[in-house]
């Protein structure tokens, strides 16, 4: 667990050290995100009051909220870094070293949050004095306490999502279009692109059953008060049922990849 | 020019010889391709379940727009990703040397060099989603509008070519990983929306400073309200100044690269 900690302190201070470009890219893909989004849901809502459940203030909050959570989640895009270990042949140190690949490769995306939370932090603070709470919007501490929950089983969750398709490295000369899909993928399904009440009806139970709406829609619902004690541990609940699954996958991939891995990259 | 086009010939020919040798990812690439595509059309359906108009425009009219969307995309991905995508890592390497000493062009060879055979599949797909969505509009759409518009999407083309090339050739003085790379895929995403939803300063930054929505917008107007003069000098216009803008910093950026230690 020391070692844990170390390496992830040493990701923070190196995401840290490159400031002017970090906070350059930090502003202003939020600003451009929020921008798109901000200008979608005030087109939509220029003949309606209300959207299913949502207000537009609402709908604007929700969209606040899933792109900073998104943020998290992701954790500053470190969905290569294995492929590109086994690429680069940089993976042969640490079969070598002893402690596990994978909780090593999860240290350093925990050390990349913390610039990351300043940022949401920064981002975030302004949201509820430009849009007011709006009606069906109940942020309690309890509330609160249960989204840093959900948003942690998240960011482990996308994680363990992404590491059968990294894994694919060991035969793939690029595997970087399969993490481009499970992007494009994750963003609709999971409700980053659209809150999930606007889906078709016939589409709810699939959306419920999938891993993708654990990862950003359900820690703003759970944020928001919108999602009762026994919905919220079923949520997480489904949610580590995916993170063992695709553990599961990831052993059996990575123990044949690691047999026919040559140790000078591909 | 012939010179140009036989060795752009030569580009292809190798490229599609390297696709074949990594099946792998030239299929995935494919794949991903695919799901993009099918993504955007699912937004814009879900969007419309909602409502009947967005910034102007029916469901019918926005599909077009995301034909031209797709139409643009492929040719950027077949023709140029690779090559954006490689840039900064010669710049910062110092590997541009091998380019600059070439007897041709440095800004052709490097931007054009590495011809995407995987995503030319999808630009074929893209032509296929840009004739459905224009075979399913219900209005009269003519031959000669559809040629314009069509010509109007390479303009558009050459314009995004062009802001992606100004966002990162300032690798030369940065020395990031992508120049202003990410900088531009967030501000892309003004590209793929609707120039109508957007109003008051953004909306003029967005056809001026930072023209993402002429790329695909201007031209989808053009062909459901007519091409005017005041139109087409505009979108000519902004692309002509862009380009222009584009190969100056070029230069500028090659005087200031250092070789190795750049």
């Amino acid at each position: 667990m020391r070692v844990f900690w170390s390496i992830a302190g040493v990701e923070a201070r190196k995401r840290m050290s490159y400031r002017v470009d970090f906070w350059l890219n930090a502003v202003i893909g939020f600003v451009a995100e929020l921008g798109v989004a901000w200008f979608i849901v005030v087109a939509m809502f220029a003949g309606a009051d209300r959207l299913g459940d949502f207000s537009r203030n609402g709908m604007l909050l929700y969209f606040v909220a899933v792109i900073l959570v998104a943020r998290i989640v992701r954790s500053a895009d470190m969905e290569w870094s294995i492929a590109d270990d086994i690429y680069q042949g940089a993976l042969s140190r640490y079969l070598l070293y002893p402690a596990n690949y994978g909780a090593l490769k999860y240290a350093t995306q925990i050390g990349a949050l913390l610039p990351i939370s300043i940022q949401v932090v920064l981002f975030g603070a302004w949201a509820p004095f430009a849009l007011g709470i709006p009606e069906g919007v109940h942020i309690t501490p309890a509330s609160a306490a249960m989204c840093v929950g959900a948003l942690a089983v998240a960011n482990a969750l996308h994680y363990m999502s992404c590491i059968p398709l990294q894994l694919v490295a060991f035969w793939a000369d690029n595997c970087w279009s399969l993490l481009v899909a499970h992007r494009i993928t994750a963003s609709l399904l999971g409700g980053l692109l659209l809150p999930l009440s606007l889906f078709p009806a016939w589409s709810q139970p699939a959306l419920a059953a999938l891993p993708f709406r654990y990862m950003f829609a359900f820690p703003v619902d759970v944020l928001f008060g919108r999602v009762s004690p026994a919905e919220y541990a079923a949520g997480i609940a489904i949610s580590l049922g995916w993170c063992a699954v695709f553990g599961a996958i990831s052993a059996a991939v990575w123990r044949r990849g690691t047999m026919q891995y040559t140790g000078v990259g591909m | 020019m012939i010179r140009y086009l036989r060795l752009y010939a030569h580009f292809i020919r190798f490229s599609f010889t390297r696709a074949m040798q990594f099946r792998f990812d030239f299929f995935f690439r494919i794949g991903m391709d695919t799901l993009w595509y099918a993504h955007h059309l699912a937004f814009f359906w879900i969007l419309y379940r909602h409502t009947p108009m967005l910034g102007g425009w029916t469901l019918d009219q926005m599909f077009i727009f995301a034909g031209g969307v797709f139409l643009v995309d492929a040719i950027q991905m077949t023709m140029v990703s690779n090559n954006t995508w490689m840039l900064p890592i010669y710049v910062n390497k110092g590997d541009l040397d091998y380019y600059l000493v070439r007897p041709v062009s440095s800004l052709f060879f490097l931007s054009l060099r590495d011809f995407a055979a995987n995503s030319f599949v999808n630009l074929l797909m893209a032509i296929g989603l840009f004739s459905w969505a224009l075979a399913r509009y219900p209005g009269p759409l003519g031959a000669g509008a559809i040629a314009v518009y069509v010509g109007l999407l390479l303009m558009g083309a050459l314009l995004h070519f062009s802001m992606h090339m100004i966002f990162i050739i300032p690798v030369f003085w940065l020395h990031t990983s992508g120049g202003l790379r990410e900088v531009f895929w967030a501000l892309d995403r003004y590209t793929q929306r609707p120039h109508g939803i957007f109003t008051g300063w953004v909306r003029r930054m967005l056809v001026s400073l930072l023209p993402f929505a002429l790329i695909v917008s201007f031209p989808t107007t053009a062909l459901f309200e007519g091409l005017t003069w005041k139109l087409f000098v505009h979108l000519a216009g902004v692309t002509a100044v862009a380009f222009l803008l584009m190969v100056f910093i070029w230069t500028r950026g090659l005087r200031a690269y250092a070789s190795a230690s750049s």
